[in-house]
């Protein structure tokens, strides 16, 4: 686990500067892909939800470093619907790409629920048509996830860090 | 067994203290005490952002070309349609332009015009939340740049300075739910309160009189009122009211003249001369 937070860190941090400034000069159907959430989550799958939790933490971080969120409203976002994953990780055939893509569309929507209450609650809101603007990030990640997950897995197996079960 | 409890037990501190401290970092960030240690982590951020995005921006204008050859066609010929409608347009509006002029000059004459004080900055990042909109410049405190500066592109206002780090700032876009920014229309010289509405629709004028009657197209300005903005800054058009007889106000959707998708450089209004509000002060 130690070990894990000294990569995550980096790893996340590269990755939000990416998502800040690189990915919304190339947006697909209007929206960017949450790219660290996608990094949290196929870690998750990969590794268990216990480290998946802590990237997802580190990366929500991240993430607020750049917004105008307060600090902490992603990592919420993001753990809670890693876990979310997690829970019904447990009842689909393990190691199935189906299986992550669902696991994926589950975890955008929880993520982005999760989102909409923390940010309402705090003063910002969306508009039902921004809702439907929002719709093409779940096919988004629904794509992505499998070549994120196909990527980082080829990259455990070269590196092969054993896993830690707390 | 024990050790089976134990490592539960462990399991659940972990879950608890990483909730734990999202939860507790959102309330302190909330109320503006995490904003020293943020501006310590986010200031060195700056740097690698910028370099980032002038790298960004030379890719995207490399692909850009060859890919969009087919759209640039067909822009072209809607842009030769256009020419037309416009040169028409162009010799009506010098007319009008005759004796703009000459209005101009008594009323400079009459009237003092406020200088307003700008600092140029890119835009170097954007919000990576979906649901927020804001973006990130690369001026900061070192700058100048303070806490609810106004920002404006060339089309129009884009916004308010939102967050300031050393060396960058955050500007929350007016379609923001948190943003009210006081206006006044073009022609009718109604006032209201400019509401941002979130991602996904337009802000809304509230609190327009039903005695004034607005109409579609109207251009949108801010008000001065308040102090915050400096006056006669565009802000948009009308593009539909919502009059009801039976209400007190009216509202108006307005359509912003900036183009928040392409701003790659802004304005901050760093000091300008606010509405004269002494009047309130004396007593009769």
């Amino acid at each position: 686990m130690g070990i894990n937070i000294y990569i995550a860190i980096p790893i996340m941090g590269l990755l939000a500067v990416i998502q800040a400034v690189v990915l919304p000069r190339f947006p697909i159907a209007g929206v960017t892909p949450q790219l660290l959430f996608l990094v949290a989550l196929a870690w998750s799958l990969l590794r268990g939800p216990q480290e998946g939790l802590l990237w997802a933490f580190i990366a929500g971080i991240w993430v607020d470093l750049f917004s105008m969120a307060p600090i902490g409203v992603s990592s919420l976002a993001f753990m809670v619907a890693v876990g979310a994953a997690a829970l019904v990780q447990k009842i689909l055939p393990p190691r199935r790409l189906l299986s992550i893509i669902l696991l994926a569309g589950l975890a955008t929507l929880v993520y982005l629920a999760i989102y909409l209450i923390l940010l309402t609650a705090l003063g910002h809101g969306i508009s039902a048509n921004g809702l439907v603007e929002l719709l093409p990030l779940l096919l988004l990640h629904i794509l992505l996830i499998v070549p994120i997950y196909l990527l980082m897995q080829s990259l455990l197996r070269t590196f092969r860090p054993r896993p830690v079960e707390l | 067994m024990n050790l089976g409890r134990t490592e539960q037990r462990i399991r659940w501190l972990t879950l608890g203290l990483l909730f734990g401290s999202a939860i507790l970092l959102t309330v302190l960030d909330s109320t503006g005490l995490l904003d020293r240690v943020t501006s310590f982590v986010r200031n060195p951020l700056v740097g690698i952002t910028s370099w980032t995005s002038e790298r960004t921006d030379t890719v995207a204008g490399a692909l850009s070309g060859p890919r969009n050859l087919q759209t640039a066609l067909g822009e072209i010929e809607r842009l030769q349609a256009e020419n037309e409608t416009l040169a028409r347009e162009n010799e009506r509006l010098l007319e009008i332009q005759a004796q703009y002029q000459v209005l101009q000059e008594l009323f400079n004459r009459a009237a003092e015009t406020p200088e307003l004080r700008r600092i140029i900055a890119n835009v170097i990042g954007q919000d990576p939340n979906p649901i927020l909109q804001s973006i990130i410049i690369d001026k900061g405190f070192d700058d100048g740049i303070r806490v609810g500066m106004p920002v404006e592109a060339a089309r129009g206002l884009v916004g308010q300075v939102y967050r300031v780090t050393n060396q960058a700032a955050q500007v929350a876009l007016l379609t923001e739910t948190a943003s009210a920014i006081p206006v006044r229309l073009g022609t009718t010289r109604a006032t209201g309160m400019l509401r941002g509405a979130g991602r996904g629709a337009l802000p809304t004028i509230d609190w327009i009189d039903l005695k004034y009657q607005v109409e579609p197209g109207e251009l949108v300005i801010t008000s001065g009122l308040g102090g915050k903005f400096p006056e006669n800054l565009v802000i948009g058009r009308v593009l539909s009211v919502e009059r009801n007889e039976a209400e007190l106000f009216q509202r108006a959707v307005v359509q912003p003249a900036a183009d928040f998708d392409a701003i790659e450089m802004v304005f901050v209004v760093t000091d300008f001369e606010t509405v004269d509000t002494d009047v309130f002060n004396q007593t009769p």
